[in-house]
């Protein structure tokens, strides 16, 4: 199993020696690596029948929301005129009527010719996806740079059965590809067998014989050998089953409201209606009640962004890494592959501190550019954790800490001030800068992650595994610079964790800055492959200890 | 001992960019602040109004400063090329060192607008995966920027590692 695997491997991995001798000669502004992983590889021909369409009822789902889109943008400017339609006369009804079919004829018409246009295939190495009606796309995304695969179920594709399989890879903004709508068992499946793939196992019985054939001779191997696999393959039942998966935690729907209940947009709501109602009641006037109808609609669009996207938020572990499901109205699973979480934040404002709740966050390289989206959802490792969920969403992430006693360092990092737990803390002169927050500026070194911890009411505690470091940078103000005080950063792909520690001590930050570089350097060399199964035994030896590690957390 | 701050690192040359960038820097400024200069000192003429030469006054205020300003800044910026990263500094008031692993590296710019381009810099930008990694180094010689961006994409690729 891993011999042909090794050999398929060649072209990829023989990418970094081969480029190495080119970078030197060639004189162009050489990209050290294709961040976004579509890196032209030999994508199937047209006329393969590996190219495969979406479901057809597609348009009919994505039809509807242009439709909406468009009558409630045109309702919304024409609110005046619709509200005088009671009393108008028939002929305004019809042209209202064909208005709307006209609408509705484009919206589903371009939706079909959409539908029409996009295919994708799955060959050994990359995801393909062709798309446009007038500007055509081709994208193809590596499989050895992926990122994450979410299967998502918005309500109206939920009545169909149908799923939007998304693919990330480690691009810009919109670099991931999106599968929609697929039937829900075939995105199962597929996202199955991607997993299988981009773990580093290969198509078992005849089809790998050829492919690895075609390989071998030349670059159109795969083009050559798709249009036996293709129909093969989707014929007989899928080639790779779901990896078995085990549930560590989930968040009972209770807790999410009490959180919800409990959090600052809640509070605010609350008081900002109480003191118009006051305002308005005292004054005798309702205008007032007017003005904040739109900071009402915003705040229960967040709130209802939370609940939906956190209602029945369940996590598990398998071979091929974190899986999290969640969503009201819009189910969301999700698989983040082994090494892919770049960095964990778990923060508690001043109202969840009674109850003990924290919400946990995580970098993944592809969710990043979302993080602006109602409620950043993909980011979220567990909205509401209690202290037992941290320990295992952490340890989920990162099966073992790299310290001895691992639930004593969490409560440090978590509650701790000063130097409880090992931490390097801020010097007292930082409460020059910081007067409340300074006792819980501090910093954690470990052998395999550097753990950040800072805030007062706020707290927040950042864990950046120390091959996941992207750079480094000591930073210093005027007033820092009088009291001998340096910020330290750590830099991590975009994402709602963005690791710091500020005012230490600047002898500190500067040894942090130049031993951080060794260490991330020495844990990158010994990191896990990319591809999460191409060594059996060290995924194993993984989850072994990792096992060991759950119970002492626990 | 206590006083050596956390940018004065031992055994590290730093090569300083070309003084050509004040050059660079302080024409787009000037060029800039000639307007309120002239239109200024237009509209008081005009006017005839004495207030109005505060608009000059204080855009000249603005030149003077920039350029002091603007050379101290330059002669602060620095790299250095280690083994395994590059390390970039900048800033007088606000510090700041940047360390970037060559195999972390993602992608290198070479850029040079009209201006740069006529005095003969050009800056080399480095990106990795994060945002933040803040690693341009302005005002470097076509050359060294050559040199410096080949350099680097060889180092890269040479250490290159996953995400």
């Amino acid at each position: 199993m891993t011999e042909p695997s090794d050999v398929r491997e060649e072209p990829g991995l023989a990418e970094p020696a081969g480029g190495a001798g080119d970078g030197a000669g060639s004189a162009q502004s050489s990209p050290v690596r294709p961040a976004s992983g579509l890196a032209a590889q030999g994508a199937p021909p047209l006329d393969s029948p590996a190219w495969r369409r979406m479901h057809p009822v597609t348009p009919l789902v994505r039809g509807w929301k242009v439709l909406a889109a468009v009558l409630a943008v045109l309702g919304v400017q024409n609110a005046d005129e619709l509200a005088r339609l009671g009393d108008a006369p028939r002929s305004a009804w019809l042209a209202v009527a064909v208005g709307v079919l006209a609408v509705a004829l484009v919206g589903f018409g371009y939706a079909a010719m959409a539908w029409r246009m996009t295919r994708y295939a799955v060959t050994d190495d990359a995801v393909h996806l062709r798309s446009g009606v007038l500007f055509r796309q081709q994208r193809q995304a590596r499989l050895d740079r992926l990122q994450a695969v979410d299967v998502v179920r918005p309500l109206l594709a939920q009545l169909f059965g149908l799923s939007e399989l998304r693919l990330e890879v480690a691009g810009g903004s919109g670099s991931g590809v999106s599968l929609a709508f697929l039937p829900e068992r075939e995105a199962d499946a597929l996202r199955a067998e991607l997993l299988a793939l981009a773990a580093g196992l290969r198509r078992p019985v005849g089809a790998e014989a050829g492919d690895a054939d075609g390989d071998a001779q030349d670059g159109t191997g795969p083009p050559s050998a798709a249009p036996e696999t293709g129909p093969r393959r989707w014929a007989t039942p899928p080639a790779f089953v779901t990896a078995p998966e085990r549930q560590v935690y989930e968040v009972p729907l209770g807790r999410l409201v009490g959180s919800i209940a409990l959090s600052g947009a809640t509070v605010a709501a609350v008081l900002g209606v109480t003191a118009v109602l006051v305002v308005s009641v005292l004054g005798g006037e309702v205008g007032g009640l007017v003005t904040i109808l739109p900071i009402g609609v915003g705040l229960v669009g967040l709130v209802w962004g939370r609940a939906n996207g956190g209602a029945f938020f369940r996590a598990a572990t398998s071979p091929d890494g974190i899986r999290l499901r969640h969503g009201l109205t819009e189910s969301r699973a999700q698989t983040v592959p082994p090494g892919r979480v770049q960095a964990v934040s778990i923060a508690q404002g001043p109202l969840w501190r009674g109850t003990d709740w924290w919400r946990v966050q995580m970098n993944v390289a592809g969710y990043g550019q979302e993080e602006n989206q109602p409620g950043g959802r993909e980011s979220v490792l567990n909205p509401v954790a209690t202290r037992d969920q941290v320990r295992t969403a952490l340890w989920l992430v990162l099966p073992d800490l790299g310290v001895a006693d691992p639930v004593a360092t969490v409560d440090a990092a978590l509650t701790g001030s000063g130097t409880d737990g090992g931490f390097t803390p801020a010097p007292r002169r930082a409460a020059w800068v910081d007067p409340v927050g300074w006792r819980r500026h501090g910093v954690l070194v470990t052998e395999r992650a550097l753990i950040a911890r800072s805030g007062r009411f706020w707290r927040q505690v950042v864990v950046v595994p120390h091959e996941r470091t992207q750079s480094l940078a000591v930073a210093q103000g005027p007033v820092q610079r009088a009291l001998r005080l340096a910020t330290f950063a750590l830099h991590s792909t975009p994402g709602p964790v963005s690791p710091a520690v500020a005012h230490l001590d600047q002898q500190v930050a500067a040894t942090l800055l130049h031993d951080q570089a060794v260490r991330a350097r020495a844990a990158r060399a010994t990191a896990a492959p990319e591809q999460w199964l191409t060594r059996p035994q060290a995924a194993d030896s993984g989850t072994a200890t990792g096992q060991i590690t759950t119970g002492q957390l626990s | 001992m206590s006083d050596v701050g956390p940018f004065e690192l031992a055994d590290l040359r730093w090569t300083r960019v070309s003084g050509r960038l004040v050059a660079a820097r302080l024409c787009v400024v000037g060029v800039v602040l000639a307007v309120p200069v002239v239109g200024g000192t237009v509209g008081a003429l005009v006017s005839g109004e004495p207030w109005v030469w505060a608009v000059p006054a204080v855009a000249l205020g603005v030149m003077g400063w920039v350029g002091w300003l603007v050379p101290r800044q330059v002669r602060a910026l620095g790299y250095a090329e280690r083994d395994d990263d590059l390390l970039v500094v900048r800033g007088i008031m606000f510090r700041r060192l940047v360390v970037v692993p060559y195999g972390r590296m993602q992608y290198v710019d070479v850029q040079a607008g009209p201006v740069a381009r006529w005095l003969g810099i050009a800056q080399v930008q480095l990106h990795t995966a994060a945002p933040a990694t803040d690693g341009s180094i302005p005002g470097l010689a076509p050359d060294e920027a050559a040199r410096l961006r080949d350099r680097l994409a060889s180092r890269g690729e040479a250490k290159l590692a996953g995400l």
